[in-house]
C-alpha cells in the first residue's frame, strides 16, 4: 500500500508538483466554504478564540479563517507558497481540531479533488467530479450533526480540551514547514477519492508518521483537542485510505486478491500500547458504523464490541445509511470503492478512538442519534407493551389455573397436574415460549412457507394416495440449528390449523419395524380425538411431526429409509425437522421432502423479545449487551434466555461494565468441524504474538476432531501463502513435519498403542505444518483426498483378488503379480480386438474370458484398473454401444466355465443358504429410496 | 495405631467431602448461584463443567441434597461413566424416569444427575433432547463434564452453563490446613507448598497427595511429597529447558544429572518437558513447536526402548542448537 510515509518523505521533493494545489478549487469553495463558515457557531469561535490564548499565532489563524478561500486562491493563482499554506494549514487544523472539521474538510477536499485532476492524469475528471458532488452532500448531513455535538462539547471539554491542547499547538508550530509540505502532499495522496475526511485528517496523522519521536505525543495530545469533534477522527481516517486508494484504482481489474491477503496478514501489529479512551455513555448512538481493514493495535472484534457498548450500530457492509468507515490498513478495494460511491467518511483507528472520547452521551444532537434514540425508547416501549400483555395472559392463565385447582379439590383430588404448575416452577424457556406464531423470533418466511404449505395439505393430497409422477412434496423437512424455534415453529402451526399431533423425538425408538408398526399404521387415518373435540368442524385432521431426525442412531436401525418411504406416500402432513441437513444420514430425504430452512434469528429479531423477559422478570438488560449475548451464544436465543435466568439470580443489571464476563463464560463451546478448524489453523493471523488462539488451543483444535484433522491439513497446507520465509522452504518443512508425524501416528495406532505420544502427533501433523506455512488461505477448504483414495485402493484391491482367485487356474502368480504382468496384456488384448475388429471380436473376447474363468463383470472390472497412461476410459467410449451389448448379449447367451472358487464366501458356503431370507432391516437401511419410487 | 489403621478406613477424600453448598471451596460466584436455586427451587437444567478435582460433582450433590431432603432418594436418579448410558438406557430408565411422578414439595423437581456426561455418545444425548424439554415441567437435568465441548450443542443451547475455574492456591491452603488440624498431621510449611503445587488447582489431588504422605512417612514436608508425587519437578524441568535455550548447556546438564540421579525416568522427564514448554509463553511459538517437536521425537525414541542418560543428554544438546 502506498504509505503516508512515503509521500511524506517525498514531499520536499514533491513539493513542486503541488502547484495546483488549491488554485481550481477556490469559486467552489467560496461558495461552499463560506456557507459552511456561517453554519458555524459563533460562540464556538469565540471559545476557540479563548483558548487559543496561549498561542497567538493560532489565534490569527482562527480570526483569518473566513478568509481562507481568498488565501488558497491567491495561493493557487501564484506560486505556492509554503508561508501562507502553512498558516492556512494551520488554520484549518485548528478549525477542524475545535469544530466539526466540516468547512474545513470541505475545502480540503476541493483541493485535494483538484490536485488529483491536475497532477493525475490517470484520475478522470468525472472521478473528481464525483468526488465534489459527493463532498457537498456529505458535509451538510454531518455538518448539521457535528455542528450541534460539537457546541455541546465545546462547553463539557473546554478544560480538557486546553489543557491538552497547548503541546498540540507547540508540536503545530514547530511543524509549521510541515505542514506547507504536506499541504503540497495532500494533492499526491489520492485521498481525494476519500471524500471529505481526508484533508484534516491529515494533519494529525502526518504528524503520527513524520516524526515518530513525536508521534505517541501527537496522537496523545490530539485526541483531547480532536474531542469536539467527531468529524475530526473521521478526517484523520482518511488519510491512511489516501495511502491505499492509489494503488487499488489503478489496479481495478487486475487487483490480486491473494497478494493482498497476504500482505494483509503480515500487517505489524500494533504497539498495544494504546489505551482505549472512556467515552461517554452511549456517545456512538445513531452512527452506523462498518469496520475494515487491520486496525493496528485494536483487533477488528473489540473494535466493533467498543462500537457496540457505545450505542453504534456495527454493520459488516458498506451502504449508503453507514455514517462513518473505521479504515484499518489493506483495506479490502471493494469496500473502499463503496466508500467512494456512496461518499462516505472514513476514519483510522486514532481517529476511531477520538471519536468515542469526544462524543458526548447519548450520541449528541443529530438527526441520527435522535433517531436511533426515540428508536430506542420505542423498542423500549415495545417490550413494555409486550411485557404488560403477557403480564394479562398470565394473570387469565393465574385464574384459570386457580380454578381448576378448586374444581380438582372439590373432586377430591389434591394432586397437581403438572399443565397446571405454577409460572414461577417453570423454566424461563417454556415460561416465555412462544404461544403464538407472531411471537416467533425471526424465520417469518420460513414460517410462513411452513403454514401455507399446511394450510393445503388437505385440498393437494388430503385422502388419496400418491398417483405416479407426482411431484408435490408430501413431507417437508425443518432445518437449522438448534434453539431457533424449529420445533416450536411447527407445533404451534399445526395447533393453531386445528391439527392433532403425532410426535417422535429422538427419545423414541425409530426402528424401521417399529416406524412400520406406529407410524405406518396411521398414516392414513383420522384423528379420533379431533374427531370428538370439535365435531361441529370435523376437524379430524392430524399430522405427524417427527423430530430430531438426525438424532436417529444406532438402535433405529432402517428408520431414515423407512420414513423416507413414508414422506412419499402419507395420507397425513408429516413433518420432519433435523439439525444438520448436510449430513449423509439425511440424504435420503433430499428428493422426497420441501425443504424449509430456518435461520439464526438476528440480534436485532430477537430484541424486543429478550427485553420483554427482562422486563417481566425484573432484570435490567441494557439494549446494547444483547448484541454481544447473541454473539455469545452464536444467536441462540433459548440459550441467552437460560443464561439471563441463571445471571439474574445474582445480578439483576446486565449492561457493559459485565456483559464481557458473561458472554465469556457462555461462549458456547462446541467441537469444531474439521472444515472449520482448518483456515484457523492456516490462517496467519493465528500465530502472531498474542493471537487469541495460543498454542495449547490450536493443540485443543486437533483433539476436537484428532482422526480427520491431519490430513484436512495435509489436503490444505499448499493452499496458502506464508507469511514468513520462501514458500517453498516452508512448504517443505511442513512436509518433513507432516511425514514425521506420520511416524508418530505409526506408533499410536500399530501394535505399540503409545497414546501417551498423541500431543506430539498433534504438533507433528498439525499444529507445526500449520505454523510453516499460516498466511492467507486461498481458495476453499478441501476435504481429504485421502480418504478418497484411500477407499479406491481398498476397493481396487478387493477387485484384484477376485480376479486372480478366478483366473487362478490359468495363472500362477500372487496377486501383485497379477497386477504387473498379466493384466495389461490382458486388457489390451480384448481392447484393441474389440477396437479393430468391433462386433467380429465378440467370440474372441469371450473365448479370452473363458480361458481365464472370468465372467462378463469382471471384463468391466479389468477396464476399470487404470494402466500406464490411462487411455482405458476413453478407448472404452470409443466402443459403440451396440457392440458393447451384443457382447453382453452374446455372453449371457452361452454357458461359460467358472472355477471352484466363490471369492470371499470361500469357506463353504452350502446350496442351501444360497437364498437367504434378507434381512429387511439392512436392506432398507442401504436401500436407495428413489429404487422404490421407480416401481 | 489401631485407632490410626480406622481411621484411615475411609479416604479423606470422601470423609472430608463438602456435605453442603457452603462448605465448597472457590468458584465463589457459581457456587453463590447455586446457593441461590437451592434456597429458590426451580432450578433450570445445568452443565457443570471444569478440571478434574474442583467440586463439580460435589457441589451437584450438595445442591440435590439441600433442593430435595428428604426425598432425595426417590427424586433423583444418577448415573455416571460406570453406569451403562447407551441409547437404550436413555430411552427407557432416563424417560421412564421422567415421566415418574413424585410428590414434592413446590419449587421442587425431580433430579437427574449426569455425571462424567461428556463420555456419553452423542446419540444418547439427542435423545436426551426433546426429554428434557418435554419433562422440564417436572425433571430437570444437571450434567457435569470436564470438556463441555463434547456435550453436543441442542443439549448445551437448553442449559444453564456453569464453569468452574481452577481452585485458587489459597482456597486450596485453607481446606488442607482444617484438614491437617482435624486429623493432626505434623507437617511443614514446605510441604504444603509442595502440595499445592503439585496439586495444580486439584482440590482431590491434593487431599489425596497429603493423605498418602501422610500414612507413608507421617510427616508432610517437601521432600516426602514429592516422593510420593513422584514425578520430576515442572520447575526444574523449566529450569532445565532456559538454560538450554540461552546456551547455558552445562549447568542445565548438571540439573538433569540430579534429577537422574534421583530416579526420575527418561519417560517422566520427557513427557514433563513437553507439558512445559507447551506453556512457556516467553519463547516464541514457532520455537516452542520446534523443541517440542525435538522433545516429542525423544519421547518416542525413549518409548522405543532406549531410555538412557544419553538420550536425555541428545535432547538437550538439540534443544540448545535451536535457533
Amino acid at each position: 500500500m502506498v504509505d503516508i510515509r512515503d509521500f511524506f518523505g517525498n514531499s520536499s521533493g514533491k513539493g513542486a508538483k503541488k502547484k495546483t494545489l488549491v488554485a481550481p478549487v477556490a469559486k467552489s469553495l467560496e461558495k461552499k466554504v463560506t456557507s459552511k463558515l456561517d453554519s458555524i457557531n459563533k460562540r464556538a469561535i469565540a471559545e476557540v478564540i479563548s483558548l487559543s490564548d496561549e498561542d497567538d499565532e493560532d489565534f490569527t489563524n482562527l480570526t483569518k479563517k473566513p478568509k481562507v478561500e481568498t488565501t488558497s486562491t491567491s495561493l493557487s493563482e501564484t506560486e505556492p507558497k509554503s508561508e501562507p499554506r502553512a498558516v492556512e494549514r494551520n488554520k484549518r487544523g485548528d478549525k477542524s481540531e475545535f469544530f466539526g472539521n466540516s468547512k474545513t474538510n470541505k475545502r480540503k477536499n476541493k483541493q485535494v479533488v483538484v490536485d488529483v485532476d491536475d497532477e493525475d492524469g490517470d484520475f478522470s475528471p468525472e472521478n473528481s467530479d464525483g468526488d465534489d458532488d459527493f463532498n457537498d452532500d456529505q458535509f451538510i448531513g454531518d455538518d448539521d450533526d457535528y455542528a450541534d455535538f460539537k457546541g455541546e462539547e465545546k462547553f463539557g471539554g473546554r478544560k480538557r480540551l486546553r489543557s491538552a491542547r497547548s503541546p498540540q499547538l507547540n508540536d503545530r508550530n514547530a511543524n509549521k514547514g510541515f505542514v506547507s509540505k504536506e499541504l503540497e502532499k495532500l494533492p499526491k495522496s489520492r485521498t481525494s477519492t476519500l471524500e471529505d475526511g481526508a484533508s484534516v485528517g491529515k494533519q494529525p496523522s502526518r504528524k503520527k508518521v513524520a516524526k515518530s519521536s513525536i508521534k505517541s505525543e501527537a496522537v496523545a495530545s490530539s485526541i483531547p483537542d480532536y474531542k469536539s469533534s467527531g468529524i475530526s477522527a473521521t478526517d484523520i481516517l482518511a488519510k491512511i485510505p489516501d495511502a491505499d486508494l492509489p494503488e487499488d484504482i489503478p489496479t481495478d481489474q487486475g487487483f490480486n486478491f491473494r497478494d493482498f491477503k497476504a500482505r494483509q496478514s503480515t500487517l505489524p501489529t500494533g504497539s498495544n500500547d494504546i489505551k482505549i479512551p472512556e467515552g461517554a455513555p452511549n456517545c456512538l448512538t445513531g452512527l452506523t458504523m462498518v469496520f475494515t481493514g487491520v486496525l493496528p493495535n485494536i483487533s477488528r472484534d473489540d473494535s466493533e464490541n467498543l462500537a457496540k457498548r457505545y450505542g453504534a450500530k456495527v454493520t459488516k457492509s458498506i451502504s449508503s445509511k453507514t455514517s462513518v468507515v473505521v479504515l484499518g490498513e489493506e483495506a479490502g478495494p471493494s469496500k473502499v470503492r463503496k466508500i467512494k460511491q456512496f461518499k462516505l467518511k472514513a476514519i483510522d483507528e486514532a481517529g476511531f478512538l477520538q471519536l468515542i472520547q469526544g462524543m458526548p452521551e447519548e450520541g449528541g444532537d443529530g438527526d441520527a442519534a435522535e433517531r436511533a434514540r426515540s428508536k430506542r425508547l420505542e423498542e423500549e416501549q415495545q417490550a413494555l407493551r409486550e411485557a404488560e400483555k403477557l403480564q394479562e395472559e398470565a394473570d387469565i392463565e393465574a385464574k384459570k389455573r386457580e380454578e381448576a385447582i378448586k374444581r380438582l379439590q372439590k373432586n377430591g383430588k389434591s394432586a397437581m397436574p403438572s399443565n397446571l404448575k405454577l409460572d414461577s416452577e417453570k423454566l424461563w424457556t417454556v415460561r416465555y415460549a412462544p404461544t403464538s406464531l407472531e411471537q416467533i423470533c425471526g424465520n417469518k418466511s420460513s414460517v410462513t412457507k411452513l403454514k401455507d404449505w399446511l394450510e393445503q395439505w388437505p385440498r393437494k393430497f388430503g385422502n388419496r394416495k400418491p398417483e405416479k409422477g407426482e411431484t408435490e412434496m408430501r413431507a417437508v423437512l425443518i432445518h437449522g440449528p438448534p434453539g431457533i424455534g424449529k420445533t416450536t415453529a411447527a407445533h404451534l402451526i399445526a395447533k393453531s390449523l386445528g391439527y392433532d399431533i403425532l410426535e417422535k423425538n429422538a427419545s423414541d425408538v425409530r426402528s424401521k419395524s417399529l416406524l412400520h408398526e406406529n407410524i405406518g399404521n396411521v398414516l392414513n387415518n383420522t384423528s379420533v380425538v379431533g374427531f370428538f373435540n370439535n365435531a361441529s368442524q370435523n376437524s379430524n385432521k392430524f399430522c405427524i411431526i417427527m423430530d430430531e431426525v438426525d438424532g436417529m442412531s444406532g438402535g433405529d436401525r432402517g428408520g431414515v429409509g423407512e420414513l423416507a418411504s413414508f414422506a412419499r406416500k402419507t395420507q397425513a402432513p408429516l413433518i420432519l425437522i433435523c439439525n444438520d441437513k448436510s449430513s449423509p444420514k439425511m440424504r435420503p430425504f433430499d428428493r422426497c421432502t420441501l425443504e424449509i430452512p430456518f435461520r439464526r434469528p438476528s440480534a436485532r429479531e430477537m430484541k424486543s423479545r429478550l427485553m420483554t423477559i427482562a422486563l417481566r422478570e425484573g432484570v435490567k438488560l441494557d439494549p446494547n449487551t444483547i448484541d454481544q449475548l447473541v454473539a455469545a451464544t452464536s444467536n441462540d436465543i433459548r440459550q441467552i434466555i437460560n443464561l439471563i435466568s441463571t445471571v439474574s439470580m445474582t445480578q439483576k443489571t446486565i449492561d457493559s461494565s459485565n456483559s464481557k464476563s458473561i458472554a465469556q463464560d457462555w461462549q458456547k463451546n462446541i467441537a469444531l468441524k474439521p472444515f472449520d478448524i482448518i483456515p484457523r489453523l492456516l490462517s496467519g493471523q493465528n500465530y502472531l504474538e498474542n493471537s487469541s488462539l495460543p498454542l495449547y488451543k490450536k493443540m485443543e483444535l486437533y483433539f476436537d476432531d484428532h482422526a480427520f484433522v491431519p490430513p484436512m491439513l495435509q489436503e490444505n497446507y499448499l493452499n496458502t501463502r506464508p507469511n514468513r520465509g520462501n514458500h517453498l522452504k516452508q512448504v517443505a518443512q511442513a512436509a518433513d513435519s507432516i511425514s514425521l508425524g506420520d511416524l508418530v501416528d505409526a506408533k499410536i495406532h500399530s501394535s505399540d498403542q503409545q497414546w501417551s505420544l498423541m500431543p506430539l502427533h498433534a504438533i507433528m501433523s498439525t499444529v507445526r505444518p500449520g505454523s510453516l506455512v499460516a498466511g492467507s488461505v486461498s481458495g476453499r477448504i478441501n476435504f481429504a483426498g485421502w480418504f478418497g483414495q484411500n477407499s479406491k485402493t481398498g476397493k481396487y484391491y478387493r477387485l484384484l483378488t477376485e480376479l486372480q482367485y478366478r483366473s487362478r487356474l490359468r495363472t500362477s502368480t500372487n496377486a501383485i503379480e497379477f497386477r504387473l504382468e498379466y493384466l495389461p496384456i490382458l486388457v489390451k488384448r480384448m481392447l484393441i480386438t474389440l477396437l479393430s475388429q468391433g462386433a467380429d471380436a465378440i467370440p474372441t473376447i469371450i473365448d479370452i474370458l473363458d480361458h481365464y474363468y472370468l465372467n462378463k463383470s469382471d471384463f468391466d472390472y479389468l477396464m476399470e484398473f487404470p494402466i500406464g497412461v490411462d487411455n482405458t476410459a476413453p478407448a472404452l467410449k470409443k466402443i459403440p454401444t451396440k457392440v458393447k451389448s451384443a457382447l453382453t448379449r452374446k455372453y449371457n447367451a452361452g454357458s461359460h466355465p467358472i472355477s471352484v472358487y466363490k471369492p470371499g464366501t470361500s469357506t463353504g458356503v452350502s446350496s442351501k443358504s444360497k437364498e437367504p431370507k434378507p434381512d429387511f432391516d439392512e436392506v432398507v437401511e442401504d436401500d436407495e429410496p428413489e429404487d422404490e419410487v421407480d416401481e | 495405631m489401631s485407632n490410626y489403621s480406622l481411621k484411615l478406613e475411609l479416604p479423606w477424600v470422601e470423609k472430608y467431602r463438602p456435605q453442603v453448598l457452603k462448605d465448597i471451596v472457590g468458584n465463589q460466584e457459581t457456587i453463590e448461584r447455586l446457593k441461590l436455586i437451592a434456597e429458590n427451587g426451580n432450578m433450570p437444567h445445568l452443565i457443570i463443567s471444569g478440571l478434574p478435582g474442583i467440586g463439580k460433582t460435589t457441589s451437584i450433590h450438595c445442591l440435590a441434597h439441600e433442593l430435595l431432603g428428604k426425598h432425595y432418594n426417590d427424586a433423583t436418579l444418577e448415573l455416571n461413566a460406570s453406569d451403562d448410558r447407551g441409547i437404550d438406557i436413555v430411552r427407557n430408565k432416563i424417560k421412564q424416569f421422567a415421566q415418574k411422578k413424585v410428590q414434592l414439595p413446590q419449587g421442587r423437581h425431580k433430579i437427574i444427575i449426569l455425571d462424567e456426561a461428556d463420555s456419553m455418545t452423542p446419540g444418547a444425548q439427542q435423545a436426551l433432547r426433546r426429554t428434557m424439554e418435554i419433562y422440564s415441567n417436572s425433571t430437570r437435568f444437571a450434567f457435569a463434564c470436564n470438556q463441555s465441548n463434547k456435550i453436543i450443542e441442542p443439549l448445551q443451547s437448553r442449559c444453564a452453563i456453569l464453569r468452574y475455574g481452577k481452585l485458587q492456591d489459597e482456597e486450596v491452603l485453607k481446606r488442607l490446613l482444617e484438614i491437617l488440624k482435624l486429623e493432626d498431621v505434623k507437617f511443614s510449611n514446605d510441604g504444603l507448598e509442595a502440595l499445592i503445587f503439585t496439586a495444580e488447582g486439584d482440590m482431590r489431588q491434593a487431599i489425596n497427595n497429603l493423605q498418602s504422605t501422610n500414612s507413608g512417612f507421617g510427616f508432610v514436608n517437601g521432600e516426602n511429597v514429592f516422593k510420593i508425587v513422584d514425578s520430576p519437578h515442572p520447575l526444574i524441568i523449566k529450569r532445565i529447558l532456559l538454560n538450554c535455550i540461552n546456551q547455558n548447556f552445562d549447568d542445565s546438564l548438571q540439573l538433569l544429572n540430579e534429577l537422574w540421579t534421583k530416579g526420575y525416568s527418561a519417560i517422566d522427564i520427557a513427557s514433563t518437558s513437553f507439558k512445559v514448554v507447551k506453556n512457556m509463553n516467553e519463547i516464541t511459538e514457532s520455537k516452542r513447536l520446534e523443541i517440542m517437536k525435538e522433545i516429542g521425537i525423544t519421547h518416542m525414541r525413549v518409548l522405543e526402548g532406549v531410555g538412557s542418560y544419553l538420550q536425555l543428554n541428545g535432547m538437550l544438546a538439540r534443544i540448545s542448537e535451536i535457533k
